[in-house]
């Protein structure tokens, strides 16, 4: 590669330079002549320092030869270029060299050879990084190949772009060129928009150097290799475009610039390649990948995936990853024996009791029936709970066997094998879908964050902003706490608690509190659909969670730890324990008779938004704003599971009720569908033209409810293949248009308009119709913020209804 | 291949906060003299933080579960952020900013806007204005969704029309099977009507109701009742109410053309007319703008000379029961619908050439109106004479008994009845004034009752 020796390259440096030494005569500017030339110096580049010093008029040499007093800038000048090696004078070499390693270690082919072979002495093509023009040029011409290259390829070098796009962004800003930057950005960003707008608008707002060095996201992308999944003849394509300037190139492109022009520019993409980018070069063709993998297996991977503890060798691969995890439990959690036999008496007696035939079978149900390729858990996986049983257990057990044979099944896999129009459409149609009962909430003041039923749909409770909670009684019932004034030594017996019950209390209570918004709430399991429950637990921005005694009707305990808001709490399916998930970038394990953490959950790069446990308890699943969800092993505290795909903050999951899937909702407007066994997507469903809040699966774990901003309950068949009824689109566009509408309705100020917009998305959504989104239901104002499904599958939605007008 | 933003406008460049925006801060702190490139610096830090503090309320909006930035989002964010929050903003009363005039010393400045801030009088406020309390939070439930099927009710949105991508040309025929009374060929067009302007919801619930209704023999009563109950209750059914006055319509002609006075037209008939009041009585329905749709049917069951006569007195009186709900409803509001039903009553009534059934409708119709209209039909207008004529005399039909039934509604009869007596020279001038009025042969039936007779006549 020619642009790597000294001579060819020095003088081009010179000229941009001393056009800048012109323009602005400071003392920052001579500093980085001086740089310049200790820099060169230090590499061994003797030609190019003498250049270069010919070129600087004397008396900067003569302050050259005074170096000692800038070490200090140099430092900070050349960590631009460093990993993470602490001595600035071999950064460069040592980067290219770990390059070259990595890239030998990935096979030995002919291209990469080439690669290698292309990759010279690195330091010269840093200077050239000082002139901003090459960035465009480069990038121009990087855009064009990609364009104009073949069909079958385009799709996987378009990738390619965004990374580089950004580490271009960051140089110049890095090196000060603001407006240099900001007409980079204007010029380029338009075409990356549709798919990464998020991270190009975090991009835009840095301006300085300073903010380059502070800011987490362009740290990451500076610290991080950037993963980009390849094909192997894409690759060598790639790699012989980089190097000859040939390769799938249109023709007429490019020839506007001068060659030495267009070589700079490549020099500068190679540069970038070389340090910022790591290539996973797959086996397989890109026309057998669907159009949206690549946003499993591309990005700044390396730091989203939990590295295991002592094993030296680095996972780059969320694949490679989960398969080191080895299996997972995944099956029912066991129930003891003595529990069982006392519920199986209990079925029987009730039985002959309600003299109903169909009930002896309930017996039957009792027994789990063991899944395929899925192993149970044993009592001691469990976590810790109390060896002996209750009545309360007893009639729990009951209910949930009674539940099971009552439940309405829902089998939207009827759906897709018939004509919707025909009268036979209409009864598979009544059989697939749910009947959703909306709870709407009124003359609200500010924002109800959060809303949620007990799972015997006796109570509802809602988290407001003003840092309350609302209790209501759905059965009209009234909810009676203490008396304030009782001594405590008068009561002995169950009687006389009671004589100190209020009667006829409201049907609605206020529980006060928190001391901020309160964003989660979660009514304890341990009495199931058999009676109401006996405590709820809340989280709130003020860094607590807290219980709340339904009997007493107040505050029971307090728990701190977080540092920062809890955005989540759930409790665990068998009670006493509960997982909080906070700002504070870790989720905690509680238990409720202990004020402090028992296990922190920590390795996400960002908020933890939510969290949810495993049906058996044995894992607990976190959703991040780092973009990823992961599972954790309850017990150990580690995580045995990550899910990459989601091109925005991960902002609630499910899991389904039989174990085996985790369903994510992001910012990016898609619901992922996650095999927990193998750590896979199953397949992303779009749809939402904004903000989804809530997810709910139904029983029999065969249809996903969501709910959000656009009004919408949405029901989606989980079985089905999913995929649009038209051709295929290009490129993983998909989710282009709704994220960049979801961006803008941030800043809408005017409701109105935004709520034609939602109107007219979902309609053009109706005309893109997923065929496995089965149902959309629009609600008149309602955002759903909570979406239920009792044990015998009716669904229950919640939302405020918003008023008319801008607020 | 690139593509140039060439919409973006220059200043953008330098961001949204001005380096002048700095330079004004910098001169109200003292510091006049402050470098352009230091000012640039500053601003484009200063938006760097602003971006900085809306990311972090933007989550805080986020799990708040809006979708407006409001200002506690920010003092949220300021809070974690480890900045002292700004007091003093509360998101139920946002300020209103208003432009002000142009300068007009300094036309180049940009528009300048202030935060309006309106005086109060206290006097004012505490003597006239009333307080009122904001309502509590409630909740209320409803079904979005029954089984699979939104249900048309106001608490959900109204349905999209939807062009069915499914839909084959062919379908419309077999989409709607044929609804019973109104024969071939018109079914065909009011389908294809049908399915143009209603949801597939309403098109399947009109071909299940209509095929509940009709016809009487086959359908089983029990469903009958449920569809006409469904009709006087359920909401949302606006949508349909033209084509089911249409169906009424149709039906009602196609049953009295024939001519035939079999059994089946009397209850097809007797249905028709419970689908009218059925309608006519749900509230959630705006009826007025089909009355000229829906009153044929009835004026014509109600008038018609020959009815199936099994049926013809029942038919007749709820004929007239549903035309005095309508003139009870509507009279208000459409003032001409009386009279002009008035007229077609009483011409029924008195031209010479009725049969007998078309006058027991019209006095059946006048029942229904009320005691006047059945004063000013059978008394003032001699409707009773005219009927009176027709009548045999012994004859027991239903054209007699409805007059005695209309006097009876204008004057119930006394309970011991005392007889005009000839003799008596007061009675028997009452006795030839009743001739007068109602005829020989009404008179005849009425002399048994003094008081009811003067009563009737108008002296009491």
């Amino acid at each position: 590669m020619s642009a790597a020796t000294p001579t060819a390259s020095t003088p081009d440096v010179l000229s941009p330079s001393g056009t800048l030494n012109s323009l602005e005569p400071s003392a920052g500017t001579t500093a980085t002549d001086r740089l310049v030339v200790e820099y060169l110096r230090s590499r061994g580049h003797k030609a190019g320092e003498e250049l270069l010093a010919e070129a600087l008029s004397g008396d900067d040499k003569g302050k050259g030869s005074a170096l000692t007093t800038s070490a200090d800038t140099l430092v900070q000048k050349l960590s631009v270029f460093s990993e993470k090696a602490s001595q600035p004078g071999e950064n460069a070499f040592k980067n290219s060299a770990s390059i070259i390693q990595e890239l030998a270690s990935l096979g030995s082919s002919s291209n990469i050879q080439n690669l290698i072979a292309s990759i010279g002495p690195v330091g010269a093509e840093e200077i050239l990084s000082l002139d901003p023009t090459d960035k465009q040029e480069g990038f121009r011409e990087l855009e064009s190949w990609v364009d104009g290259s073949l069909d079958m390829y385009r799709p996987e070098f378009r990738p390619i772009l965004f990374p580089i796009f950004c580490h271009f962004y960051l140089d110049l800003v890095q090196f000060g060129f603001k407006d240099a930057a900001q007409e980079f950005f204007a010029t380029f960003s338009s075409s990356l928009e549709s798919m990464h707008s998020a991270t190009l608008h975090r991009l835009s707002t840095l301006r300085l150097p300073s903010h380059v060095q502070s800011d987490e996201l362009a740290q990451r992308f500076r610290n991080e290799k950037y993963t980009i999944r390849m094909s192997r003849s894409g690759f060598g394509l790639l790699v012989g475009w980089l190097t000859d300037g040939v390769g799938g190139e249109a023709t007429g492109a490019g020839e506007g610039f001068s060659g030495e022009k267009g070589k700079r520019g490549r020099a500068a993409v190679m540069r970038v390649v070389n340090n910022h980018l790591r290539f996973d070069v797959a086996a397989v063709s890109t026309t057998a990948m669907s159009p949206t993998a690549w946003e499993e297996s591309t990005g700044l991977l390396s730091s989203l995936i939990p590295q295991a503890g002592g094993s030296a060798a680095s996972l780059n691969n969320p694949q490679a990853f989960n398969t080191s995890k080895g299996e997972l439990k995944l099956g029912p959690a066991p129930l003891s024996e003595e529990l069982r036999a006392e519920t199986e008496k209990m079925l029987r007696e009730q039985a002959m009791l309600d003299r109903d035939h169909g009930a002896q079978y309930d017996v039957q149900l009792m027994r789990p029936t063991p899944q395929a390729g899925v192993i149970s858990p044993t009592t001691a996986d469990l976590l810790p709970h109390p060896p002996m049983f209750k009545t309360m257990d007893v009639k729990r057990e009951v209910e949930k066997v009674r539940d099971a044979r009552k439940r309405i099944r829902l089998e939207p896999s009827a759906l897709s094998s018939v004509d919707v129009n025909t009268p036979q459409g209409a009864a598979a149609r009544q059989r697939a879908l749910p009947s959703i009962c909306a709870y709407t909430l009124h003359d609200i003041p500010e924002g109800v964050p959060c809303c949620t039923f007990s799972q015997d749909t006796s109570l509802m409770a809602a988290g407001f902003e003003e840092s309350y909670i609302r209790l209501w009684s759905l059965k009209g019932e009234s909810l009676n706490g203490l008396k304030s004034d009782f001594q405590l030594s008068n009561i002995r017996d169950s009687a006389s608690l009671n004589k100190v019950r209020e009667r006829g209390g409201p049907v609605t209570r206020k529980l006060i509190g928190h001391s901020g918004p309160v964003y989660s709430l979660s009514f304890d399991p341990l009495n199931g659909s058999a009676a109401p429950p006996k405590y709820l637990l809340s989280a709130s921005a003020d860094a607590t969670a807290r219980l709340w005694s339904l009997d007493t009707m107040t505050n029971v305990v307090a728990y701190r730890g977080h540092q920062n808001p809890v955005w989540d709490v759930n409790w665990s399916p068998m009670g006493i324990y509960f997982a909080t998930a906070s700002r504070d970038r870790t989720a905690r394990l509680w238990s409720t008779d202990r004020t402090s953490t028992l296990r922190v959950y920590a390795g996400h790069l960002s908020d933890v938004d939510c969290v949810r446990f495993h049906p058996n308890s044995l894992y607990l699943a976190t959703g991040s704003s780092d973009w990823t969800a992961r599972l954790w092993d309850v017990q150990k505290g580690q995580s045995v599971r990550v899910f990459i795909g989601h091109q925005g903050i991960v902002s609630t999951l499910a899991f389904s009720p039989d174990g085996r899937y985790l369903a994510t909702a992001g910012e990016d407007l898609a619901i992922n569908l996650w095999d927990l066994g193998s750590g896979r997507r199953v397949k992303k469903m779009t749809g939402h033209t904004a903000s989804i809040y809530s997810l709910a699966f139904s029983g029999e774990s065969s249809l996903l409810v969501s709910g959000g901003a656009d009004w919408t309950v949405k029901c989606w068949d989980v079985k089905s293949a999913g995929g649009l009824p038209e051709k295929p689109r290009t490129n993983g566009m998909v989710n282009g248009s709704g994220g960049r509408d979801h961006a803008k309705d941030h800043t809408q100020d005017n409701i109105e308009t935004y709520a034609a917009l939602v109107r007219l998305l979902s309609v053009l959504a109706d005309f893109k119709r997923r065929t496995d989104l089965v149902a959309s239901f629009p609600t008149k104002r309602t955002p759903i913020i909570n979406v239920h499904f009792t044990p015998r599958n009716l669904c229950m939605v919640a939302g405020p209804a918003l008023p008319l007008g801008p607020r | 291949m690139s593509k140039p933003k060439a919409s973006k406008p220059a200043s953008s460049s330098g961001g949204l906060y001005k380096a002048e925006s700095i330079k004004d801060v910098a001169e109200s702190l003292g510091i006049s003299t402050l470098p352009d490139n230091v000012a640039s610096a500053l601003a484009s830090d200063v938006e760097y933080r602003i971006h900085q503090v809306v990311e972090e309320a933007s989550r805080f909006m986020r799990h708040a579960r809006r979708t407006t930035l409001t200002t506690t989002d920010i003092d949220q964010a300021l809070r974690v952020l480890n900045i002292e929050p700004l007091y003093g903003h509360s998101p139920h009363n946002p300020p209103n900013f208003r432009r002000a005039l142009p300068f007009s010393q300094l036309p180049t400045a940009g528009p300048v806007y202030f935060v309006e801030d309106e005086e109060i009088d206290f006097d004012r406020v505490l003597k006239e204005e009333k307080l009122s309390l904001p309502a509590g939070v409630r909740w209320t439930a409803h079904w979005l969704a029954v089984e699979g099927v939104q249900p048309l009710i106001p608490e959900n949105p109204p349905a999209v029309p939807r062009e069915d991508a499914h839909a084959t040309p062919g379908a419309p025929s077999t989409l709607v099977p044929p609804t019973p009374p109104s024969p071939g060929k018109r079914q065909q067009q009011q389908a294809a009507l049908v399915k143009q302007v209603l949801s597939r919801e309403l098109q399947l619930y009109y071909t299940r109701l209509t095929a509940s209704l009709l016809p009487p023999n086959t359908t089983d009563p029990t469903k009958r009742a449920a569809a006409l109950a469904s009709l006087r209750h359920d909401a949302g059914l606006q949508a349909l109410l033209p084509y089911l006055v249409r169906w009424v319509g149709e039906g009602v002609v196609g049953a009295l053309k024939d001519g035939s006075q079999s059994e089946n037209d009397g209850r097809v008939l007797e249905v028709l007319l419970d689908v009218v009041a059925a309608l006519l009585e749900n509230t959630t329905l705006f009826v007025e703008p089909y009355l000229h749709q829906i009153l044929p049917p009835v004026l014509s069951t109600l008038l018609h000379s020959t009815l199936p006569p099994s049926h013809s007195r029942h038919l007749r009186t709820s004929a007239a029961s549903t035309l005095s709900h309508i003139l009870t409803q509507h009279s208000t509001t459409y003032p001409s619908l009386s009279p002009r039903i008035m007229k077609t009553l009483l011409l029924a009534l008195l031209s010479p050439d009725k049969s007998r059934g078309t006058r027991a409708g019209a006095i059946w119709g006048l029942v229904g109106i009320g005691k006047e209209a059945v004063r000013k039909g059978l008394v003032e207008a001699g409707g009773a004479r005219v009927a009176g004529e027709d009548c045999m005399p012994g004859e027991d039909g239903g054209l007699g008994d409805a007059v005695v039934e209309a006097l009876k509604v204008l004057q119930a009869p006394s309970d011991r009845p005392v007889p005009l007596d000839m003799r008596n020279e007061a009675d028997a001038l009452v006795v030839t004034r009743l001739r007068g009025v109602l005829g020989d042969f009404f008179a005849e039936r009425l002399m048994g009752d003094a008081v009811w007779v003067r009563s009737i006549l108008g002296d009491s």
